[in-house]
């Protein structure tokens, strides 16, 4: 099930940054081409739901997958209608901290930022 | 809510020598109206130390923790008991919350693989409790239990059939929850009472569980309250990491904001009550009584309600509001698995 606005289906985006970030970790992990990262929701965290992250090259056939800045972001089917329309940012301040989704789903997070509800 | 004991016989032989039973020695209680379910998949540890306030993503077979269920506001949904049988789970819930908890369970699997099902319908679960009721258990086992700690089980043989035995302590009273097949329970019971067990009804258990100050779903255990107002602190683990409500009993530990806390109750012999009796200090109210009985050997009424901090200490004595009347002491600020418990 595809979720559009405007007749535009919607999806999961990653920042130039947050792209460059997931290169660099692959390239750590031995990976140089096809890098890819899973986006996913686990129940959990303070506020009930929390995200889950891992680089990886394979994909499944239910996946929503996006490529922006050479990096696919896959999303399974479930956790899509929790972070359908998120961008996945990356923030390296002083009080960085590392990964952050925008998710325009999250009716409340946590302190952290690292668990929402919807 | 309050508890589903409908298939329980209210009195075996006497209210007094049942409740001397299992104070004194061992009783044995059908407990089946208590809820348990099965989860099995690989995630059902890794899920529930993710939405529960206790760690127990480490059980392995044998193994088993309390643990609470908790709102993201931390407010109590269930105490359920985690146990680890052979990799699958067994969850023991509160009478009536099983398809609760199962609900919470389903909406925050998500990729899990973890599949839960209500078996209580299909199982008998019987309770020994007393001081004496390990030996008790081991003499109709023909067995040693060696060093059960709390929420762990082992199985054994008792009148032919395989039975798990899970020691489930009952606030300061030694207790083993005894599980079989539905098919088991006469046979099993019978050989528990010819064992020497007492057979306990309704209401010497629940003069025990108000003597013991064990919290009951629908009365001491719900959404109104969190687990440190409940006293159930030592369910919680502080340093395992996030779960659903951890923000708020985190914050409510490191700044001693609870606003109440559950009491034991003692009343004077002049005392007329019954539960949501108003309780007041020097005319303020300050609490409501959640629940009260009568200690059948003499101790009088005992009960439980929830008093507001500043009036929730041990010896404090507060009036009883019209219609009710007397006065009702507090004796103890209980804590269901406080330090020095077993």
């Amino acid at each position: 099930m595809a979720i559009t606005m405007d007749g535009v289906e919607l999806g999961v985006s990653i920042s130039e940054l947050a792209a460059t970030k997931i290169k660099y970790f692959a390239a750590k992990d031995g990976m140089t081409e096809n890098i890819g990262v899973r986006v996913a929701v686990k129940g959990g965290g303070c506020s009930g739901l929390t995200y889950d992250l891992q680089i990886t090259d394979k994909q499944m056939d239910s996946d929503k997958v996006v490529e922006q800045h050479g990096v696919k972001v896959m999303v399974d089917k479930k956790s899509y209608i929790y972070l359908v329309g998120t961008e996945l940012e990356f923030s390296d301040g002083l009080n960085g901290k590392g990964f952050i989704f925008q998710n325009p789903n999250a009716k409340k997070s946590c302190g952290c930022g690292t668990s929402f509800s919807v | 809510m309050a508890l589903q004991r409908s298939a329980m016989p209210t009195v075996y032989s006497t209210p007094e020598e049942e409740y001397r039973a299992l104070t004194t020695a061992a009783g044995l209680h059908n407990a089946s109206y208590m809820g348990r379910l099965k989860a099995t998949g690989n995630d059902g540890l890794d899920l529930l130390n993710r939405l529960s306030t206790n760690k127990v993503i480490d059980l392995t077979s044998g193994q088993g923790a309390p643990t609470i269920l908790t709102t993201d506001r931390g407010r109590i949904l269930d105490l359920i008991g985690v146990v680890n049988v052979d990799d699958d789970l067994l969850l023991i819930t509160s009478p009536g919350a099983q398809q609760q908890v199962i609900d919470f369970l389903d909406k925050y699997t998500i990729m899990e693989e973890l599949t839960v099902e209500d078996i209580t319908e299909k199982s008998t679960m019987f309770s020994v409790l007393g001081p004496d009721s390990k030996a008790a258990v081991e003499s109709a086992a023909g067995t040693t239990l060696g060093d059960l700690p709390t929420y762990y089980s082992v199985t054994v043989e008792i009148g032919g059939h395989e039975v798990l035995i899970v020691h489930r302590p009952f606030g300061d009273l030694p207790s083993y929850d005894l599980l079989m097949g539905t098919d088991a329970a006469t046979s099993v019971w019978e050989h528990l009472a010819a064992s020497g067990i007492t057979p306990v009804g309704e209401e010497a258990f629940e003069a025990a569980r108000l003597n013991y100050s064990v919290p009951e779903y629908g009365r001491e255990i719900s959404e109104a309250y969190n687990p440190l107002e409940a006293g159930l602190i030592g369910s919680i683990d502080f340093a395992k990491g996030c779960y659903i409500g951890q923000e708020v009993i985190a914050r409510l530990d490191t700044y001693q904001k609870i606003q109440k806390h559950l009491v034991r109750l003692e009343f004077s012999a002049d005392a007329t009550v019954s539960e949501g009796a108003v309780l007041t200090n020097a005319g303020q109210e300050v609490g409501k009584i959640t629940s009260v009985t009568n200690i059948p050997t003499g101790l009088g009424l005992v009960g439980m309600a929830y008093i507001r901090k500043a009036s929730a200490l041990p010896g404090k004595v507060l009036d009883l509001e019209e219609p009710a009347s007397g006065q009702a002491e507090i004796t103890a600020l209980p804590q269901l698995f406080g330090p020095g418990q077993e």
